[in-house]
């Protein structure tokens, strides 16, 4: 069937869109707010998604071929389901928004600073449109195919990088630290949330899910959290807190200084390349999350219709949501980031208590 | 790009028109959409340099 895919697909998708906000927001984030310990924090977001995976499996195994709206529905009910789904379509929008803005905001600061947002943003629109018009399989085999090529980059940029990490700027770790590296790993926590569209995609998993796949979103989980701590760790070790805190993309101005043993040079641009496949990724898969909202919303059958004007709508949004780096950051710090706290974890872990005090009758369903 | 989304909404309208005439839901739906994109685009043609939402929000959570 062309709709299906698997959890490991889904475990890709989700490490491969989630680089590119490790890459630009998080060492920033955890710079400003837990200063050199910062790089600590990856290890404490565990805290909170380990028990999410372990959310969003039980949602699968209890609810075999369901999808998240009818998980709500048999929970909830079908109004508050519905509401849910609504807040959700609006949270799903906002985050499409600020992808975008991102987007255009990254290629203005490393590639093209000249160029006007819109163009970016239209070529990105056209991209989007095309690979939608493929299907959602497509979207995800391109997230697959592509990752082991990034990570490959990232394993030889790092092994470049070793020679180049300053023990000063990462040592010593006080435990006056430790609070503010705990609360500080919200902002890792938010992004390793994006595993919730596993729960978005658990209708098109089939009926049984095998433990072999199980395991595959585990080791999705911890793949983040090592790629989210190298990350940081390498940008706080070669650029140091204080100039980490104060740009916009620190990860690109860190790789600025590596070489392969002086024969390649230049990493940058490929952390740029990586940046932008990541965010396409990740808007393709918004924009079907989107689309999936609608149609659970308005019990729709086909809404390829509804592409054109959602993509007008948010085109404009990004110049009346946040349009310059300084109000995307306030916008990603105070705003995406909460909401993700919420519509990841809270709504999720409502949802499995009430799966955990419905199991006996769901036994008897399933 | 008002003039590209404009165009390609009525081209979608003609081109989709079986489907989204099939049921009410899907027109109104696809027209509700449309007219709060160009409403925005129009927003935006008339004044660009228009405060963002950010912007409002941190004057006043300052």
């Amino acid at each position: 069937m062309n709709s299906e895919v698997s959890l490991r697909q889904i475990t890709f998708m989700y490490l491969f869109i989630s680089i590119s906000t490790i890459l630009r927001q998080v060492p920033e984030a955890l710079a400003r707010d837990a200063g050199r310990s910062g790089y600590l924090s990856p290890i404490w977001s565990i805290i909170a998604t380990v028990p999410l995976t372990a959310i969003v499996i039980l949602l699968i195994k209890s609810y075999p071929g369901l999808s998240f709206y009818e998980i709500m529905s048999h929970l909830l009910g079908k109004i508050l389901a519905k509401i849910l789904i609504f807040l959700y379509l609006i949270w799903i929008l906002l985050a499409l928004i600020a992808k975008v803005t991102a987007y255009s905001l990254t290629m203005q600061f490393t590639l093209m600073p000249k160029t006007k947002s819109d163009f970016f943003m239209a070529v990105m629109i056209i991209l989007v449109f095309y690979a939608l018009i493929r299907g959602i399989k497509t979207i995800f085999r391109f997230s697959e195919l592509t990752l082991g090529t990034v990570l490959i980059l990232f394993a030889i940029m790092f092994i470049c990088a070793l020679t180049r990490i300053r023990g000063d700027y990462l040592l010593p770790v006080s435990t006056i630290k430790l609070k503010s590296t705990i609360i500080a790993s919200k902002y890792v926590i938010a992004v390793g949330g994006n595993i919730i569209i596993a729960l978005f995609f658990a209708d098109k998993l089939g009926i049984s899910v095998a433990k072999e796949q199980i395991r595959k979103l585990w080791f999705g989980l911890l793949a983040f959290t090592l790629l989210a701590f190298v990350i940081t760790f390498f940008t706080f070790g070669i650029s140091g807190t204080s100039l980490t805190e104060s740009l916009p993309f620190p990860f690109y101005i860190t790789v600025k200084s590596i070489s392969f043993f002086n024969i390649f040079e230049r990493f940058e641009v490929l952390v740029t390349l990586v940046c932008i496949l990541s965010d396409f990724a990740a808007i393709c898969i918004f924009a079907i999350l989107l689309m999936r909202c609608f149609t659970w919303l308005f019990d729709l059958e086909d809404c390829n219709s509804l592409y054109t004007p959602l993509a007008m709508i948010v085109f404009y949004l990004t110049y009346f949501i946040s349009s310059t780096q300084f109000e995307f950051n306030f916008l990603y710090r105070y705003v995406i980031v909460n909401l993700n706290l919420i519509f990841q974890y809270a709504v999720p872990f409502i949802l499995a208590l009430l799966c955990l005090a419905k199991r006996k009758k769901l036994k008897k369903q399933f | 790009m008002i003039y590209i989304f404009s165009f390609t909404i009525i081209y979608t309208l003609i081109r989709q028109r079986e489907k989204l005439l099939s049921k009410k839901r899907n027109l109104i739906l696809y027209l509700f959409l449309s007219v709060i994109g160009i409403t925005l685009g129009v927003v935006y043609l008339m004044n660009p340099y228009i405060p963002s939402i950010t912007t409002v929000m941190e004057r006043y959570m300052k």
